[in-house]
């Protein structure tokens, strides 16, 4: 007998009868469909489904999970358990994916399957709570073949974790994306008509060059990728700065340039681009300055390419900087140290061994930024003006007027190609060639100083842009403690009390304040979402750092890639993929969840791995072979050792599902609206204040969070004198 | 209890590890993988472990197919070369772990790792961290966690290779009187020789992911079937010579001018390959007694206890060592060899 596998055969069946196999309107919790699991049509398990209802095409799930009943019970060898298992629960799986793809709400999706079958008139909704409990036994079950015919190092933990982590990732990561793939084929009756791509893609709008010959506007490719390729390279130069006085001079402030890197992390995306508005804008400081001074009448300068420009190149060179410190620091000083014993001075080192020796890192830093630069939804909305870039095009096909969904898939596969474009280039030209060296070595060098030159140029440059993003940061504050900026700079808190009322009555406390809707709900998702982001990271970065199995660098790979999707094109491809059935659940808090789960997830896996390998391997493999299974050494050796890790993903997972735009703007609805969405649609209203007030409160709750967390999960414990996991070598 | 393998074989992708391999490690006995680096002998071990699973072949552990398990699902533990002790725990944790992980309650798990501990003579230093143990209590630690869970097998991955020479020879007596006074049936994988010839009952040679050779220490020494083995087991140089038969037992085996009659059942006639044990020359100021073989000094080394020298001769360079400190040899010097018999070992053509 295999308890294991006994066991979810069971709970397979079990769901079979006892819950419904659709999803349901009212939700499970209403409990209406209790009284209908035979024979309503909309809360009939699955049993009811065939028996009493006629769904025949379901009746194969349900022979499987008998089938694996069967198996489970009588002596058998392992392998031959282990191939059998894995025949039923696979036929069971496919002929269940079979038939949620192949028959929808109006019966056969396709016409060859109307025509192999004839007319069906039967129609199916999502799948709910039966089917995923069923679909998640089949899988469970499928693993444990695998386990016991010696796949996964016979470990059916390992196998179910990779069977997880694998059907999640093709689920809500591959699937979304394919779905754009084939709605940029389709026509809006759903017929394939491959020409119509050709004929979306080839527009004037969006490949026109005029802007080049003078006169008229560009095409919003060309406008997404100038401004990806300037701010990449723009973030870039002015991140190798700070990372250069950071650590190769003894400039006094390195704390403080420090703290500029955690700033754009916990703010939203568009916060720099409304104090550039503060600053810049028609009612800025700067034309109510020059019009009160000279007499010139204000202009609308800030809105366009440069305004989007320098928004981007503010928010986004922390963020090269945090990829560039590392990249310096890693560099050996001993093989600085070598060249300068070989004759070399200083600048020559520096020309000839410190930059090569950087080279990777600044392809890096300039993908992260043309990246996050053809994602950005927030700075081009707010600062755009005719500007228009693929990002917020996408954003008016689907909420526009126009509500062409065609259209909308195929510029974000536009959008998509240009990121996998920058990624392979990227991956083509560096390769893997990486020669940060820190080794588990104690490198004894000491870092060589800067050459005058190089610091400074470097200082010339950095600091000034430093003392600009505080100022920027400085006004977006007091733009929340005033009355109308432009107008009437009378200190007030009416905009946070407008925001963030409570009442107390005689019915008791009521949030009585605009805000406290979307932040609450936004709380609550992130909440949930975050957790789940690190485990499903961490689990993800332990099996693919410390198992070995077929398939692993393809698991590694698509994770890496998912890295690269844009936002926006993520969330386009959830509205698409999830409003129909199998899998209905547009509108729901659900998929907003999901979106931050899987968008966020890359980051933790990279992370993890990080952190993984500078522990020890034998570590986990002494545990195995000390009784402990697989669950056990993740919980008691692996997991204790990651704790820096767990806080880093943790503390991503919430802070990126709060300050998130581009992906959920597609996703939220009246009842599930978010902070972030609420302050976009307030500035576009021109609610300044309001907006900037919220945002700082976001802020102020990232911070809190972020102390909570790191409060939660502790130190790790190691011994006095080894501060690194090493096997505990003294 | 007794551990087979069947031609296994293990692959990663395109390159093999080990290529078919039988053996059968006796229950009660400790049996030594011995080869050099990537020869692999700790992908065998870790085979037995059930750290890797094979690609091919059968494994069995007192007689149960094991083929296809896990790890943890094995009666194996393990020392590893870097201890793996856990950074977080403390010394008695460590030990414990193992025992907690079987479902033995707390107090008793307590009670049967701080005999553990006792064995290996660290009792005392529970409350420590890994950290705040030398190298030599690190390695009994991880000794001791493995030993209270009693398995059939227990497997040692370089165990020494992290100590000091002096430490490394007090551990391995230990090691061998553990394994003898509890009757433990012991699998140990080094790269070292003279550690393979002090603890092992029967030793293994792996070259190139095949068994090259197995028997007892003192077999493996004395008539290594290859000259892989000659070379490995002891420094000994190849040299070229011919061989003649003079019996069905006996050869004569010349090298540049010197003859010497070897026991050798196999050696056909003609030119070979002889390996000379260094310790087997005797080097002697030329010109020294007929039938020596004539050579000149080409390195010398003081090492304290005796000389090692490079000899240039008729044959090839010779190895040698030459206990006689007092009046060491110059580079250049003329000397004469004299080869004892049981040193001369003929290994191929």
């Amino acid at each position: 007998m295999s308890r294991p596998a006994l066991a979810w055969s069971v709970a397979g069946l079990l769901a079979a009868v006892t819950l419904p196999w659709y999803a349901l309107q009212e939700g499970l919790d209403s409990g209406v469909w209790l009284t209908g699991l035979w024979s309503s049509d909309d809360y009939a398990s699955a049993l009811g489904q065939v028996a009493a209802l006629g769904r025949w095409w379901l009746a194969p799930v349900l022979l499987a999970l008998l089938a694996c009943v069967a198996i489970s019970l009588p002596p058998l060898p392992r392998e031959r358990r282990g191939t059998l298992l894995l025949w039923a629960s696979g036929i069971g799986l496919g002929l269940l994916i079979a038939q949620a793809l192949g028959i929808g709400l109006r019966g056969w999706t396709t016409n060859w399957l109307t025509a192999l079958f004839g007319e069906l008139e039967a129609r199916q909704f999502g799948i709910g709570a039966g089917a995923a409990v069923i679909l998640i036994a089949l899988l469970s079950l499928l693993s444990i073949g695998l386990a016991l015919r010696g796949a996964f190092g016979g470990d059916a933990f390992v196998a179910g974790a990779v069977t997880t982590v694998a059907a999640s990732i093709v689920l809500f990561t591959a699937w979304p994306i394919l779905r754009i793939l084939l709605q940029a084929f389709q026509d809006g009756d759903g017929a394939f008509m491959p020409a119509l791509l050709i004929d979306r893609l080839s527009t004037e709008k969006i490949w026109s060059l005029r802007c080049l010959a003078g006169g008229g506007r560009c095409g919003v490719a060309w406008n997404t990728l100038f401004l990806a390729i300037a701010c990449g390279a723009g973030t870039t130069a002015l991140g190798l700065a700070f990372a250069l006085i950071v650590t190769r001079t003894s400039f006094a402030y390195k704390k403080t340039l420090r703290v500029l890197t955690v700033l754009p992390i916990i703010t939203p995306p568009f916060v720099i681009g409304l104090a550039l508005i503060l600053v810049f804008g028609r009612s800025g400081l700067v034309n109510q300055f020059l019009e009160w001074s000279i007499g010139v009448p204000p202009t609308r300068w800030i809105y366009g390419f440069q305004g989007v420009f320098l928004a981007q190149l503010f928010a986004f060179t922390p963020v090269a900087f945090l990829v560039l410190i590392g990249v310096v620091e890693g560099v050996s000083p001993t093989l600085e140290e070598a060249s300068q014993t070989l004759r070399a001075d200083r600048w020559a080192t520096f020309s000839t061994v410190s930059l090569p020796l950087m080279r990777p890192g600044l392809a890096n830093a300039f993908l992260v930024g043309f990246i996050e630069s053809i994602a950005d939804f927030g700075n081009p909305i707010v600062l755009g003006g005719d500007y228009g870039v693929l990002s917020t095009e996408i954003y008016f096909a689907v909420v526009g007027a126009q509500l062409d969904y065609g259209r909308a898939a195929a510029l974000a596969l536009l959008l998509l190609a240009f990121a996998l474009g920058a990624f392979f280039l990227q991956r083509r030209i560096v390769g893997t060639r990486s020669y940060a060296t820190i080794s588990g070595k104690g490198d004894s060098g000491l870092p060589s100083p800067l050459p005058d030159r190089a610091r400074r140029a470097a200082q010339w440059v950095a600091l000034p842009w430093a003392a600009i993003t505080l100022l920027l940061y400085g006004f977006a504050f007091v733009g929340g403690l005033v009355k109308v900026w432009g107008r009437d700079y009378t200190p007030t808190l009416e905009h946070y009390a407008k925001a963030f009322a409570v009442e107390t009555t005689a019915d008791g406390v009521i949030w009585s304040g605009a805000a406290w809707n979307s932040f609450w709900t936004t709380v609550k998702l992130a909440a949930i979402a975050a957790p789940l982001t690190a485990a499903l990271g961490l689990l993800a970065a332990w099996l693919l750092v410390r198992q070995r199995f077929a398939g692993r660098s393809t698991l590694e790979f698509a994770t890496m890639l998912s890295f690269a999707v844009p936002g926006t094109v993520i969330g386009v491809a959830y509205v698409f993929a999830f409003n129909v059935p199998p899998l209905e659940i547009t509108g729901t808090a659900l998929i907003i969840v999901l979106c931050f789960i899987f968008r966020n997830m890359p980051v933790g896996v990279r992370a993890g791995m990080a952190a993984m390998s500078q522990i020890d391997r034998s570590l986990d493999e002494a545990s195995l072979t000390l009784r402990g299974r697989a669950p056990q050494t993740l919980m008691f050796v692996v997991l204790p050792l990651l704790r820096p890790a767990i806080v880093g993903a943790l503390v991503y997972g919430f802070v990126r599902a709060v300050t998130t735009v581009s992906a959920v703007v597609f996703l939220v609805t009246a009842e599930y609206e978010l902070a972030t969405t609420y302050i976009i649609l307030r500035v576009i209203n021109g609610d300044y204040g309001l907006a900037i007030a919220y945002s700082c409160a976001l802020i102020v709750l990232m911070l809190a969070v972020i102390l909570l967390i790191q409060l939660a999960v502790g130190e790790r414990r190691l011994g006095r004198r080894a501060p690194q996991a090493q096997g505990g070598r003294a | 209890m007794s551990v087979e393998f069947r031609d296994v074989v293990k692959r990663y992708g395109n390159a093999t590890a080990v290529a078919g391999v039988s053996f059968t490690v006796e229950a009660g006995t400790l049996v030594t993988l011995l080869g050099p680096s990537g020869c692999g002998k700790t992908t065998t071990l870790r085979l037995i472990a059930g750290l890797e699973l094979p690609s091919e072949g059968r494994i069995l552990i007192a007689g149960r197919d094991v083929t296809n398990l896990s790890a943890t699902q094995r009666d194996v533990s393990m020392v590893f070369q870097s201890y793996a002790l856990f950074p977080h725990m403390s010394v008695l944790e460590n030990v414990c772990y193992g025992l907690l992980r079987s479902g033995i309650a707390k107090a008793e798990a307590a009670a049967r790792a701080r005999d553990g501990l006792k064995q290996v003579g660290l009792d005392g230093f529970e409350a420590r961290q890994p950290s705040e143990l030398s190298g030599g209590q690190q390695q009994r630690v991880a000794v001791a966690r493995a030993l209270v869970l009693k398995p059939s097998v227990l497997l040692f991955d370089e165990p020494l290779s992290n100590l000091d020479a002096r430490l490394r020879r007090q551990m391995r007596e230990e090691i061998r009187e553990l394994q003898r006074s509890l009757g433990l049936t012991v699998v140990y994988v080094t790269h070292d020789q003279q550690e393979a010839m002090a603890v092992s009952d029967r030793i293994i040679v792996m070259n190139a992911g095949l068994i090259e050779q197995q028997g007892g220490p003192r077999d493996l020494y004395e008539r290594p079937a290859t000259p892989f083995l000659a070379r490995f087991m002891g420094e000994s140089t190849p040299a070229r010579g011919a061989v003649r038969r003079l019996d069905a037992a006996r050869v004569r085996v010349r090298l540049g001018e010197a003859e010497i009659d070897v026991a050798d059942q196999h050696a056909a006639d003609g030119d070979a390959t002889v390996a000379v044990r260094p310790e087997a020359i005797t080097v002697e100021p030329a010109p020294g007694p007929t039938g020596a073989l004539a050579g000149k000094v080409a390195k010398a080394s003081y090492l304290g206890t005796h000389m090692e020298y490079s000899i240039t001769t008729a044959a090839g360079t010779l190895f040698a060592t030459c206990p006689r400190v007092e009046r060491p040899l110059a580079p250049g010097a003329a000397v004469a060899l004299v080869l004892a018999p049981r040193g001369v070992i003929v290994v191929g053509r």
